[in-house]
């Protein structure tokens, strides 16, 4: 009982509460800002079930957003598919594309796992920028419609919020279901001791692979959400910029929680839009959110593992003469 | 009737270290053996390798007559191997019923689909073997608390209830009474012969030759990665090569 009162106050909030206050205060501005927290929040949970359920700590997070992004951007402007196909599509394209790149990598352990995916963001951004003929490189791609549907609605601000807002509770229902489980279980497993799951007949290569493939999905999708809602993508969106703000959203957060997420999508991009009239001192004051939070509140604001720990263990990883150097067999 | 595990001419070599060499064993159903031999004899390499968790120089090893030898190492847990660690691996921010749960899970399989769908029978699986693997071992009241706050003790438990949350037939403990006191050590070997009197086959390394004499029907000696002795805790206690693996040669004494 008390679980569907605080889910239908979370619906009524998303769905009608926050709509209304965006429109009173004049819509516009606002409204771009909450529609990228929420693209934020989708990226952030998705890279939490890598990152902070399963362990494995992620930097081309993204690369396959960009991918997601480029991949609804191209289907919508070349062949004028509608959102509801670029959208399941552009997710589909980027788990594939995540599950081939993450293949080889999915033996390197701790900071060795990090140093690959930082690589593979790399790459993806690299090719976004240099492979002119297909992706228009650095000037990017254009006029890509809108969220629409005939008869029913034109894309506004108001129908962007909603596409946004809808996709993101359905991401944060399905990974909710995936984490808050005995799958679950597993994939915490792997992140608090992998040979120990191994040795409880937990498929640990099988369990990676599947959380890299479900969070490259929702990253996918919410990069398609960026192509729709902005109308403009560039290689610039995608680089590993990105990737430190999607980490330091989680760090904030807390690991492994998605209202934590969700929570640190909205300090750390709400943050500098509410500080501009301080100017660029609010990065400042934004660093040192993330400073302070690391120091004082170690598991995030509703983390469920110590971020320290995590870190300590894939660095611990590195030097540890008993296992083999950076990989497992 | 073949044994339930046979080890042949198992090697393993670590560069120019020949941590186990041609080690031949077998456990027969529902027997309980001991493995013991001096620090460094080989004893948890070759855990490692029974359980496939590291792979074998050359030799192999059969459960059930299944040729186990080139499994990975959660193909060999789902077949029934069990193990616990020398040094405690429980899992600290989990709870102990989620860190049963994983042997749970490790023996019905995960589907990210069951989560999806929100499968309820295989729920109802998982949860009934983890509290049954609880219940076993007592550790039904801690259920709820974080495993990073139980005692040492109660930990050495939780590891063995995630192990026999697997259903295993062979448990493989390494080391269990190392850090408990004589009444904890007495409540082990009379919880272990319990679970053997259940039909579990039970192989465990152990330095207190108080609880393998008591408990164990056969003892395998293991000195420089080879076997040296194999036999009844009577034999193997007044066999001389033995004691001179342990205490050194009666010349080097006097």
């Amino acid at each position: 009982m008390r679980r569907l009162i605080s889910i239908s106050i979370l619906l009524l909030a998303v769905l009608l509460v926050l709509p209304g206050i965006l429109s009173a205060v004049g819509g516009g501005y606002w409204f771009r800002v909450t529609t990228t927290i929420g693209v934020f929040s989708i990226l952030t949970m998705s890279a939490n079930l890598i990152t902070g359920t399963t362990g494995l700590m992620s930097l081309g997070h993204a690369g396959f957003y960009g991918i997601g992004a480029y991949t609804t951007a191209l289907l919508a402007t070349k062949l004028h598919w509608p959102f509801f196909l670029t959208l399941p599509v552009a997710g589909v394209v980027t788990a594939v594309f995540g599950i081939l790149l993450a293949l080889p990598t999915m033996r390197l352990i701790g900071i060795y796992f990090a140093v690959a995916t930082l690589g593979l963001g790399e790459i993806i951004h690299v090719t976004l920028l240099n492979w002119v003929d297909f992706t228009r490189g650095p000037m990017g791609i254009s006029a890509i419609p809108g969220i629409s549907l005939d008869g029913l609605f034109s894309a506004s601000d108001i129908t962007h919020y909603y596409a946004v807002a809808i996709i993101a509770l359905l991401a944060a229902l399905v990974l909710g279901r995936l984490t808050h489980s005995y799958y679950g279980n597993a994939l915490r497993a792997v992140r608090e001791d992998d040979q120990c799951a191994a040795s409880m007949g937990l498929n640990v290569v099988g369990l990676k692979i599947q959380s890299f493939a479900f969070a490259c999905f929702f990253a996918g999708v919410a990069g398609g959400l960026w192509a729709h809602t902005t109308g403009y993508i560039s290689p610039g969106d995608f680089r590993f910029s990105e990737s430190i703000l999607i980490l330091a959203m989680m760090v904030v957060g807390g690991l492994g929680s998605i209202p934590g997420a969700v929570l640190g999508a909205v300090i750390l991009l709400g943050l500098p839009e509410v500080l501009r009239p301080i100017g660029d001192y609010r990065m400042i004051v934004v660093g040192a959110v993330m400073f302070f939070s690391i120091l004082f509140l170690p598991r995030g604001l509703l983390g469920e593992t110590s971020v320290l720990s995590v870190v300590r263990r894939q660095f611990g990883l590195a030097w540890d003469k008993t296992l083999n150097l950076g990989w497992r067999q | 009737m073949t044994p339930l595990l046979e080890i042949k001419n198992a090697c393993r070599y670590f560069g120019g270290l020949h941590a186990v060499e041609d080690f031949s064993g077998h456990v027969k159903r529902g027997e309980r053996v001991g493995l013991i031999g001096p620090n460094g004899a080989g004893k948890t390499t070759l855990f490692n390798l029974i359980t496939c968790f590291t792979p074998l120089s050359s030799g192999a090893v059969f459960f059930d007559d299944t040729d186990i030898s080139s499994l990975k190492a959660y193909r060999v847990a789902r077949l029934g191997i069990a193990r616990t660690f020398q040094n405690l691996r429980v899992m600290p921010n989990l709870s102990v019923f989620d860190n049963v749960s994983i042997g749970a899970l490790g023996a019905l399989g995960h589907s990210p689909l069951a989560a999806l769908t929100k499968r309820t029978n295989y729920a109802n699986d998982i949860g009934r073997r983890t509290w049954d693997a609880l219940e076993q071992t007592g550790l039904q009241d801690h259920a709820s608390e974080l495993a990073a706050n139980l005692s040492y003790g109660k930990r050495k438990y939780l590891e063995i209830a995630r192990a026999l949350a697997l259903s295993p037939r062979l448990l493989i403990l390494d080391e269990p009474a190392a850090g408990l006191n004589d009444t904890e050590t007495a409540q082990l070997a009379e919880f272990v012969l319990r679970l053997s009197g259940e039909g579990l086959s039970i192989l465990l390394v152990e330095h207190d030759m108080n609880f393998v004499m008591s408990l164990c029907e056969r003892v395998m000696v293991m000195a420089s990665g080879r076997k040296i002795a194999d036999g009844s805790p009577q034999e193997v206690s007044n066999d001389p090569v033995v004691l001179e693996a342990y205490l050194g040669s009666e010349e080097e004494a006097a």
